[in-house]
Protein backbone atom coordinates (compact mmCIF):
# COMPACT_ATOMS: atom_id res chain seq x y z
CA UNK A 1 0.00 0.00 0.00
CA UNK A 2 1.16 3.56 -0.69
CA UNK A 3 1.49 5.70 2.61
CA UNK A 4 -0.31 8.73 2.81
CA UNK A 5 0.88 12.38 1.56
CA UNK A 6 3.59 13.46 3.84
CA UNK A 7 1.57 16.60 5.63
CA UNK A 8 3.86 19.01 3.93
CA UNK A 9 3.03 17.32 0.43
CA UNK A 10 -0.78 17.43 1.34
CA UNK A 11 -0.89 21.03 2.12
CA UNK A 12 0.38 21.87 -0.85
CA UNK A 13 -1.44 19.82 -3.00
CA UNK A 14 -4.50 21.19 -1.37
CA UNK A 15 -3.42 24.74 -1.34
CA UNK A 16 -2.04 24.77 -4.73
CA UNK A 17 1.39 25.99 -3.93
CA UNK A 18 3.76 26.52 -1.65
CA UNK A 19 4.22 30.67 -0.16
CA UNK A 20 5.02 31.64 2.92
CA UNK A 21 1.63 32.26 4.47
CA UNK A 22 1.22 28.21 3.89
CA UNK A 23 4.60 27.71 5.31
CA UNK A 24 3.40 29.40 8.78
CA UNK A 25 0.29 26.93 8.71
CA UNK A 26 1.65 24.10 8.29
CA UNK A 27 4.28 24.76 11.04
CA UNK A 28 0.86 25.82 13.34
CA UNK A 29 -0.64 22.53 12.09
CA UNK A 30 2.50 20.56 13.09
CA UNK A 31 3.53 21.97 16.49
CA UNK A 32 -0.72 21.42 17.30
CA UNK A 33 -0.65 17.92 16.26
CA UNK A 34 2.57 17.15 18.57
CA UNK A 35 1.79 19.29 21.49
CA UNK A 36 -1.95 17.89 21.46
CA UNK A 37 -0.92 14.15 20.73
CA UNK A 38 -3.33 13.96 18.34
CA UNK A 39 -4.01 13.02 14.66
CA UNK A 40 -5.65 13.82 11.72
CA UNK A 41 -9.57 14.64 12.18
CA UNK A 42 -12.17 11.85 11.11
CA UNK A 43 -15.19 13.14 12.46
CA UNK A 44 -15.01 16.14 14.43
CA UNK A 45 -12.35 15.11 17.46
CA UNK A 46 -10.76 18.11 16.80
CA UNK A 47 -11.74 21.61 16.69
CA UNK A 48 -9.73 24.66 14.92
CA UNK A 49 -11.06 28.39 15.89
CA UNK A 50 -9.09 30.74 12.97
CA UNK A 51 -8.64 34.66 13.20
CA UNK A 52 -7.83 34.66 9.56
CA UNK A 53 -8.88 33.43 6.36
CA UNK A 54 -5.57 34.11 4.12
CA UNK A 55 -3.53 31.11 3.43
CA UNK A 56 -2.00 29.53 6.50
CA UNK A 57 -5.78 27.96 6.89
CA UNK A 58 -5.64 26.13 4.04
CA UNK A 59 -2.57 24.28 5.98
CA UNK A 60 -4.94 23.70 9.20
CA UNK A 61 -7.53 21.98 7.05
CA UNK A 62 -5.54 19.70 5.03
CA UNK A 63 -3.11 18.55 7.53
CA UNK A 64 -5.48 18.86 10.72
CA UNK A 65 -9.08 17.87 9.15
CA UNK A 66 -10.35 20.86 10.81
CA UNK A 67 -12.62 21.58 7.50
CA UNK A 68 -14.96 24.05 6.65
CA UNK A 69 -17.34 21.22 5.36
CA UNK A 70 -17.22 19.58 8.78
CA UNK A 71 -17.93 22.19 10.71
CA UNK A 72 -15.08 21.91 12.74
CA UNK A 73 -12.92 24.77 11.19
CA UNK A 74 -15.01 28.45 12.89
CA UNK A 75 -13.65 31.51 11.50
CA UNK A 76 -13.64 34.78 13.26
CA UNK A 77 -13.04 37.61 10.77
CA UNK A 78 -10.38 39.26 12.90
CA UNK A 79 -7.51 39.45 10.64
CA UNK A 80 -4.83 37.86 12.47
CA UNK A 81 -2.58 34.92 12.08
CA UNK A 82 -3.71 33.01 15.19
CA UNK A 83 -5.58 29.64 15.51
CA UNK A 84 -7.05 27.96 18.52
CA UNK A 85 -6.61 23.98 18.15
CA UNK A 86 -8.33 21.92 20.60
CA UNK A 87 -9.12 18.43 21.23
CA UNK A 88 -12.40 17.49 22.54
CA UNK A 89 -10.61 13.40 23.10
CA UNK A 90 -8.01 15.21 25.42
CA UNK A 91 -10.12 18.25 26.48
CA UNK A 92 -7.20 20.79 25.67
CA UNK A 93 -6.73 23.44 23.60
CA UNK A 94 -4.04 25.46 22.62
CA UNK A 95 -3.38 28.93 20.73
CA UNK A 96 -0.99 30.03 18.85
CA UNK A 97 -0.74 33.64 17.46
CA UNK A 98 1.93 34.53 14.86
CA UNK A 99 4.82 37.27 16.51
CA UNK A 100 4.44 40.43 14.88
CA UNK A 101 7.73 41.79 13.19
CA UNK A 102 8.05 45.02 12.80
CA UNK A 103 11.20 44.31 10.75
CA UNK A 104 10.84 41.98 7.55
CA UNK A 105 13.70 39.98 6.09
CA UNK A 106 15.27 41.17 3.45
CA UNK A 107 14.27 38.26 1.47
CA UNK A 108 10.64 38.40 2.27
CA UNK A 109 10.43 42.07 0.93
CA UNK A 110 11.66 41.31 -2.26
CA UNK A 111 9.75 38.03 -2.65
CA UNK A 112 6.26 40.36 -1.85
CA UNK A 113 7.59 42.82 -4.41
CA UNK A 114 7.97 40.75 -7.17
CA UNK A 115 4.72 38.46 -5.64
CA UNK A 116 2.54 42.31 -6.08
CA UNK A 117 3.94 42.44 -9.69
CA UNK A 118 1.45 41.44 -12.54
CA UNK A 119 4.18 40.24 -14.80
CA UNK A 120 7.95 38.69 -14.23
CA UNK A 121 10.71 38.94 -16.50
CA UNK A 122 12.37 35.54 -16.68
CA UNK A 123 15.44 37.06 -14.70
CA UNK A 124 13.02 37.86 -12.01
CA UNK A 125 10.58 34.44 -11.75
CA UNK A 126 14.13 32.81 -11.23
CA UNK A 127 14.62 35.25 -8.38
CA UNK A 128 11.40 35.14 -6.96
CA UNK A 129 11.56 30.61 -6.98
CA UNK A 130 15.36 31.34 -4.93
CA UNK A 131 13.71 33.34 -2.81
CA UNK A 132 10.80 31.57 -1.97
CA UNK A 133 13.24 28.27 -1.44
CA UNK A 134 15.17 30.56 0.98
CA UNK A 135 11.87 31.54 2.93
CA UNK A 136 11.07 27.90 2.78
CA UNK A 137 14.22 26.69 4.37
CA UNK A 138 14.07 29.53 6.75
CA UNK A 139 10.50 28.97 8.01
CA UNK A 140 10.88 24.93 8.58
CA UNK A 141 13.97 25.31 10.34
CA UNK A 142 13.24 28.50 12.31
CA UNK A 143 12.47 27.35 16.35
CA UNK A 144 8.78 27.16 17.01
CA UNK A 145 9.17 29.98 19.38
CA UNK A 146 11.03 32.29 16.78
CA UNK A 147 7.85 32.40 14.74
CA UNK A 148 5.34 31.85 17.69
CA UNK A 149 4.19 32.86 20.87
CA UNK A 150 1.59 29.81 22.39
CA UNK A 151 -0.29 28.80 26.06
CA UNK A 152 -2.91 26.06 27.23
CA UNK A 153 -6.06 27.82 27.60
CA UNK A 154 -9.43 26.57 28.86
CA UNK A 155 -12.03 26.45 26.37
CA UNK A 156 -15.33 26.21 26.19
CA UNK A 157 -15.82 23.87 23.13
CA UNK A 158 -18.61 24.86 20.54
CA UNK A 159 -21.45 22.10 19.67
CA UNK A 160 -20.64 19.69 17.13
CA UNK A 161 -21.74 20.40 13.96
CA UNK A 162 -25.84 20.08 13.48
CA UNK A 163 -28.09 18.50 10.47
CA UNK A 164 -30.70 20.15 9.43
CA UNK A 165 -33.78 19.35 7.30
CA UNK A 166 -33.79 20.74 3.96
CA UNK A 167 -37.18 22.18 2.77
CA UNK A 168 -37.99 24.14 -0.08
CA UNK A 169 -38.26 27.90 -0.68
CA UNK A 170 -41.35 29.06 -1.45
CA UNK A 171 -40.13 31.48 -4.03
CA UNK A 172 -37.22 30.60 -5.78
CA UNK A 173 -38.01 26.83 -5.42
CA UNK A 174 -34.49 25.71 -3.99
CA UNK A 175 -34.03 23.55 -1.12
CA UNK A 176 -32.73 25.57 2.27
CA UNK A 177 -31.89 24.15 5.65
CA UNK A 178 -34.63 24.91 7.92
CA UNK A 179 -32.80 26.26 10.28
CA UNK A 180 -31.61 29.01 7.71
CA UNK A 181 -35.38 29.67 6.17
CA UNK A 182 -36.98 32.77 7.07
CA UNK A 183 -41.08 33.24 7.59
CA UNK A 184 -42.19 35.86 5.01
CA UNK A 185 -45.97 36.37 2.61
CA UNK A 186 -45.16 33.78 0.66
CA UNK A 187 -44.00 31.37 3.11
CA UNK A 188 -40.42 30.25 4.48
CA UNK A 189 -37.93 31.74 2.07
CA UNK A 190 -34.33 31.61 1.65
CA UNK A 191 -31.86 34.04 2.57
CA UNK A 192 -30.98 34.75 -1.21
CA UNK A 193 -34.58 35.46 -1.83
CA UNK A 194 -34.94 37.24 1.33
CA UNK A 195 -32.21 39.90 -0.27
CA UNK A 196 -33.51 40.18 -3.24
CA UNK A 197 -36.92 41.16 -1.54
CA UNK A 198 -35.40 43.73 0.27
CA UNK A 199 -33.39 45.17 -2.56
CA UNK A 200 -30.29 44.10 -0.97
CA UNK A 201 -29.08 41.44 -3.56
CA UNK B 1 28.86 20.45 -48.72
CA UNK B 2 30.38 19.26 -45.16
CA UNK B 3 30.57 21.37 -42.34
CA UNK B 4 29.50 24.85 -42.37
CA UNK B 5 30.56 28.25 -39.92
CA UNK B 6 27.65 29.13 -38.67
CA UNK B 7 26.94 33.44 -38.29
CA UNK B 8 24.31 35.22 -36.95
CA UNK B 9 23.10 38.47 -38.59
CA UNK B 10 22.72 41.05 -35.78
CA UNK B 11 20.95 44.39 -36.68
CA UNK B 12 22.89 43.57 -40.57
CA UNK B 13 26.26 42.85 -38.63
CA UNK B 14 27.21 39.15 -38.83
CA UNK B 15 29.11 37.35 -35.99
CA UNK B 16 30.59 34.23 -36.30
CA UNK B 17 28.33 31.62 -33.81
CA UNK B 18 29.87 28.66 -34.09
CA UNK B 19 32.58 26.87 -37.06
CA UNK B 20 32.32 23.46 -38.24
CA UNK B 21 28.76 22.92 -37.83
CA UNK B 22 27.73 19.71 -39.43
CA UNK B 23 24.25 19.35 -37.98
CA UNK B 24 21.55 22.01 -37.71
CA UNK B 25 18.20 20.81 -36.74
CA UNK B 26 14.84 23.39 -36.51
CA UNK B 27 12.66 23.04 -33.85
CA UNK B 28 9.21 24.14 -33.94
CA UNK B 29 9.06 26.56 -30.71
CA UNK B 30 11.46 28.72 -33.58
CA UNK B 31 14.65 27.82 -31.94
CA UNK B 32 17.70 26.15 -33.96
CA UNK B 33 19.76 23.09 -32.28
CA UNK B 34 23.52 22.81 -34.40
CA UNK B 35 26.06 20.20 -33.14
CA UNK B 36 29.65 20.86 -34.73
CA UNK B 37 32.50 18.33 -35.71
CA UNK B 38 34.00 18.92 -31.75
CA UNK B 39 30.53 18.07 -30.13
CA UNK B 40 30.02 21.41 -29.60
CA UNK B 41 26.36 22.32 -29.12
CA UNK B 42 24.58 25.05 -29.09
CA UNK B 43 20.64 26.21 -29.15
CA UNK B 44 19.85 30.07 -31.17
CA UNK B 45 16.10 31.32 -31.34
CA UNK B 46 16.62 32.23 -34.87
CA UNK B 47 15.53 31.35 -38.52
CA UNK B 48 17.69 30.26 -41.33
CA UNK B 49 18.59 33.78 -43.63
CA UNK B 50 20.92 32.12 -46.17
CA UNK B 51 22.87 28.95 -46.84
CA UNK B 52 25.86 29.70 -48.94
CA UNK B 53 26.30 25.89 -49.39
CA UNK B 54 29.87 26.73 -51.60
CA UNK B 55 31.52 28.84 -49.13
CA UNK B 56 30.28 26.35 -45.87
CA UNK B 57 28.37 29.61 -44.88
CA UNK B 58 24.92 29.64 -42.84
CA UNK B 59 23.43 33.01 -41.92
CA UNK B 60 21.05 32.82 -39.13
CA UNK B 61 18.93 35.91 -38.49
CA UNK B 62 17.56 36.40 -34.60
CA UNK B 63 13.95 36.33 -33.78
CA UNK B 64 12.48 37.09 -30.80
CA UNK B 65 14.98 36.90 -28.39
CA UNK B 66 18.29 38.51 -28.90
CA UNK B 67 20.05 36.49 -26.46
CA UNK B 68 21.79 33.52 -27.25
CA UNK B 69 21.13 30.14 -25.30
CA UNK B 70 24.09 28.48 -25.14
CA UNK B 71 24.05 25.20 -23.22
CA UNK B 72 24.94 21.86 -23.57
CA UNK B 73 22.39 19.57 -23.73
CA UNK B 74 21.50 16.57 -21.21
CA UNK B 75 19.57 13.26 -20.86
CA UNK B 76 17.78 12.27 -17.81
CA UNK B 77 14.85 9.55 -16.84
CA UNK B 78 11.59 10.17 -15.32
CA UNK B 79 9.23 7.35 -13.86
CA UNK B 80 5.51 7.42 -15.66
CA UNK B 81 4.21 7.28 -12.14
CA UNK B 82 2.81 9.95 -10.35
CA UNK B 83 3.36 9.12 -6.56
CA UNK B 84 7.46 8.31 -7.25
CA UNK B 85 7.40 4.39 -6.89
CA UNK B 86 5.75 1.23 -8.62
CA UNK B 87 3.88 -1.57 -7.05
CA UNK B 88 4.95 -4.93 -7.37
CA UNK B 89 3.84 -6.21 -10.49
CA UNK B 90 2.95 -2.89 -12.13
CA UNK B 91 4.56 -2.54 -15.45
CA UNK B 92 7.75 0.03 -14.92
CA UNK B 93 7.80 2.66 -17.28
CA UNK B 94 10.01 5.19 -17.29
CA UNK B 95 10.51 8.36 -19.61
CA UNK B 96 13.57 9.53 -21.56
CA UNK B 97 14.06 13.06 -22.57
CA UNK B 98 17.28 15.01 -23.75
CA UNK B 99 17.26 18.46 -23.57
CA UNK B 100 18.20 21.26 -21.00
CA UNK B 101 16.55 22.19 -17.43
CA UNK B 102 13.92 19.06 -17.50
CA UNK B 103 12.57 20.77 -20.64
CA UNK B 104 12.98 18.60 -23.35
CA UNK B 105 14.37 20.06 -26.89
CA UNK B 106 12.29 18.72 -30.04
CA UNK B 107 14.08 16.86 -32.74
CA UNK B 108 16.43 15.52 -30.25
CA UNK B 109 18.58 12.77 -31.37
CA UNK B 110 18.52 9.13 -29.30
CA UNK B 111 20.05 6.82 -32.05
CA UNK B 112 23.12 6.86 -29.49
CA UNK B 113 22.21 5.76 -26.80
CA UNK B 114 22.14 2.48 -24.24
CA UNK B 115 20.16 1.92 -21.63
CA UNK B 116 20.95 -0.50 -18.50
CA UNK B 117 18.94 -1.57 -15.54
CA UNK B 118 21.41 -2.55 -12.24
CA UNK B 119 19.99 -4.54 -9.38
CA UNK B 120 22.56 -6.19 -7.03
CA UNK B 121 25.24 -5.63 -9.36
CA UNK B 122 24.36 -7.11 -12.18
CA UNK B 123 23.51 -4.75 -15.39
CA UNK B 124 21.25 -5.66 -17.93
CA UNK B 125 20.84 -4.13 -21.37
CA UNK B 126 16.95 -3.04 -21.28
CA UNK B 127 15.85 -1.40 -24.55
CA UNK B 128 14.52 2.22 -24.99
CA UNK B 129 11.77 2.32 -27.57
CA UNK B 130 9.36 5.17 -29.23
CA UNK B 131 6.27 6.13 -27.48
CA UNK B 132 4.81 8.71 -29.18
CA UNK B 133 7.00 11.75 -29.50
CA UNK B 134 9.16 10.61 -27.06
CA UNK B 135 11.37 7.62 -25.71
CA UNK B 136 10.18 5.10 -23.30
CA UNK B 137 12.05 1.92 -21.41
CA UNK B 138 9.56 -0.67 -20.39
CA UNK B 139 10.82 -2.75 -17.24
CA UNK B 140 8.10 -4.78 -17.92
CA UNK B 141 5.63 -6.34 -14.71
CA UNK B 142 8.95 -8.38 -13.60
CA UNK B 143 10.63 -5.76 -12.11
CA UNK B 144 11.21 -5.53 -8.33
CA UNK B 145 13.65 -4.23 -5.76
CA UNK B 146 15.42 -1.59 -5.66
CA UNK B 147 16.81 -0.87 -9.00
CA UNK B 148 19.23 1.69 -10.77
CA UNK B 149 19.08 2.43 -14.16
CA UNK B 150 21.13 4.56 -16.54
CA UNK B 151 21.12 5.52 -19.93
CA UNK B 152 24.45 6.67 -21.80
CA UNK B 153 24.67 8.36 -25.08
CA UNK B 154 28.05 7.81 -26.95
CA UNK B 155 29.85 10.84 -28.69
CA UNK B 156 32.06 13.00 -28.53
CA UNK B 157 30.57 14.44 -25.38
CA UNK B 158 29.33 11.18 -23.51
CA UNK B 159 25.87 11.65 -21.53
CA UNK B 160 24.66 9.63 -18.67
CA UNK B 161 21.22 9.92 -16.89
CA UNK B 162 20.57 7.89 -13.71
CA UNK B 163 17.70 7.17 -11.60
CA UNK B 164 16.84 5.02 -8.58
CA UNK B 165 13.75 3.36 -8.80
CA UNK B 166 11.71 1.71 -6.05
CA UNK B 167 9.80 -1.13 -7.18
CA UNK B 168 6.94 -2.61 -3.78
CA UNK B 169 7.67 -0.55 -1.10
CA UNK B 170 11.46 -1.60 -0.08
CA UNK B 171 13.61 0.19 1.94
CA UNK B 172 17.37 0.48 1.12
CA UNK B 173 20.02 2.02 2.51
CA UNK B 174 23.46 2.68 1.13
CA UNK B 175 22.97 2.55 -2.35
CA UNK B 176 26.69 1.32 -4.62
CA UNK B 177 27.75 3.51 -6.75
CA UNK B 178 27.26 2.09 -10.53
CA UNK B 179 31.07 3.24 -11.40
CA UNK B 180 29.63 5.83 -14.13
CA UNK B 181 32.81 7.53 -14.98
CA UNK B 182 31.10 10.53 -13.70
CA UNK B 183 28.62 9.73 -10.90
CA UNK B 184 25.93 11.81 -8.91
CA UNK B 185 25.10 9.32 -6.10
CA UNK B 186 22.57 9.97 -3.27
CA UNK B 187 24.37 9.93 0.08
CA UNK B 188 21.44 7.80 1.73
CA UNK B 189 18.55 7.11 -0.05
CA UNK B 190 15.67 6.55 1.66
CA UNK B 191 12.53 8.73 0.56
CA UNK B 192 13.10 11.87 -0.15
CA UNK B 193 10.65 14.28 0.90
CA UNK B 194 9.20 18.56 0.70
CA UNK B 195 11.01 20.30 3.32
CA UNK B 196 13.86 18.33 3.81
CA UNK B 197 17.60 18.63 3.05
CA UNK B 198 18.83 15.85 0.33
CA UNK B 199 22.68 15.16 0.32
CA UNK B 200 24.26 13.52 -2.99
CA UNK B 201 28.14 12.93 -3.74
CA UNK B 202 29.71 12.99 -6.95
CA UNK B 203 32.07 10.59 -7.67
CA UNK B 204 34.78 10.92 -10.79
CA UNK B 205 35.96 7.35 -11.74
CA UNK B 206 34.76 6.34 -8.27
CA UNK B 207 36.76 9.02 -6.81
CA UNK B 208 34.93 12.31 -5.00
CA UNK B 209 35.18 15.28 -7.24
CA UNK B 210 35.45 18.32 -4.83
CA UNK B 211 34.66 21.40 -6.11
CA UNK B 212 32.34 20.78 -8.83
CA UNK B 213 29.73 22.97 -9.75
CA UNK B 214 25.89 20.81 -9.28
CA UNK B 215 23.24 22.55 -10.78
CA UNK B 216 19.51 21.60 -9.44
CA UNK B 217 16.30 21.91 -11.27
CA UNK B 218 12.91 20.31 -11.02
CA UNK B 219 10.10 19.98 -12.96
CA UNK B 220 8.15 22.84 -11.95
CA UNK B 221 10.18 25.25 -13.09
CA UNK B 222 9.58 28.71 -14.86
CA UNK B 223 13.03 29.83 -14.95
CA UNK B 224 15.03 29.07 -18.02
CA UNK B 225 18.24 27.75 -16.34
CA UNK B 226 18.56 25.89 -13.44
CA UNK B 227 17.64 27.52 -10.42
CA UNK B 228 19.98 26.27 -8.17
CA UNK B 229 23.79 26.01 -8.39
CA UNK B 230 25.97 23.74 -5.56
CA UNK B 231 29.52 23.42 -5.28
CA UNK B 232 30.71 19.94 -3.67
CA UNK B 233 32.80 19.89 -0.77
CA UNK B 234 36.59 18.10 -0.50
CA UNK B 235 34.42 14.88 -0.24
CA UNK B 236 32.41 15.64 -3.11
CA UNK B 237 29.34 16.43 -1.46
CA UNK B 238 26.90 18.43 -1.63
CA UNK B 239 23.31 19.15 -0.42
CA UNK B 240 20.24 21.36 -1.12
CA UNK B 241 16.65 21.56 0.84
CA UNK B 242 14.28 20.51 -1.37
CA UNK B 243 10.92 23.49 -1.79
CA UNK B 244 9.47 22.46 -4.59
CA UNK B 245 6.91 19.17 -5.41
CA UNK B 246 7.88 16.59 -8.16
CA UNK B 247 10.70 15.33 -9.04
CA UNK B 248 14.49 16.85 -9.18
CA UNK B 249 17.09 16.98 -11.84
CA UNK B 250 20.62 17.07 -10.39
CA UNK B 251 23.36 17.79 -13.11
CA UNK B 252 27.08 17.71 -13.29
CA UNK B 253 29.85 18.25 -16.27
CA UNK B 254 33.02 18.24 -16.93
CA UNK B 255 34.69 18.75 -20.14
CA UNK B 256 33.74 15.52 -21.92
CA UNK B 257 30.87 13.64 -19.28
CA UNK B 258 27.20 15.57 -18.48
CA UNK B 259 26.00 13.27 -15.99
CA UNK B 260 22.30 13.80 -14.35
CA UNK B 261 20.30 11.93 -11.70
CA UNK B 262 16.82 12.48 -11.41
CA UNK B 263 15.54 12.43 -7.30
CA UNK B 264 12.18 10.61 -7.57
CA UNK B 265 10.32 11.70 -4.15
CA UNK B 266 8.34 8.98 -3.32
CA UNK B 267 5.56 8.41 -0.42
Amino acid sequence: MCKDLPPLERAVQFHGHVCPGLLMGIRVAEFAQKHLGVNQDIDEELVAIVETNSCGVDAIQSILGCTFGKGNLIYKDYGKNVYTIASREKKRAVRIAQKYRDKKSPESIRYRELNNQDHLTEEEEAEREDLLALIFENTMSAPFEDLFNWQDIDLVFPEKAQIHATIQCAVCGEGVMDSKATESAEGLICKACLLAKEGLA
Amino acid sequence: MCESNVYIDRAGHEELLMESVDRIIPAEDGSIFMENIFGERKVVKARIKEMELVHHRIILEEIDRPEVLERNQEIWLEPDTDHGHFHAGEEVVLKLSKGYNMKPDQGADYSAMEAFAVNEGAADPIHIHDHHDSKEINLGQEADGLLQIYVHEHGIRELYAKVVMEIGHHHHHGLQPLGLPLEIVPSDYSHACMGESYEIQVLQNGQPLAGAEVKVTYASTRSKDYPHHLTTSEDGRTKIFLSARGNYLFSVATQNITSTFTLVKSF
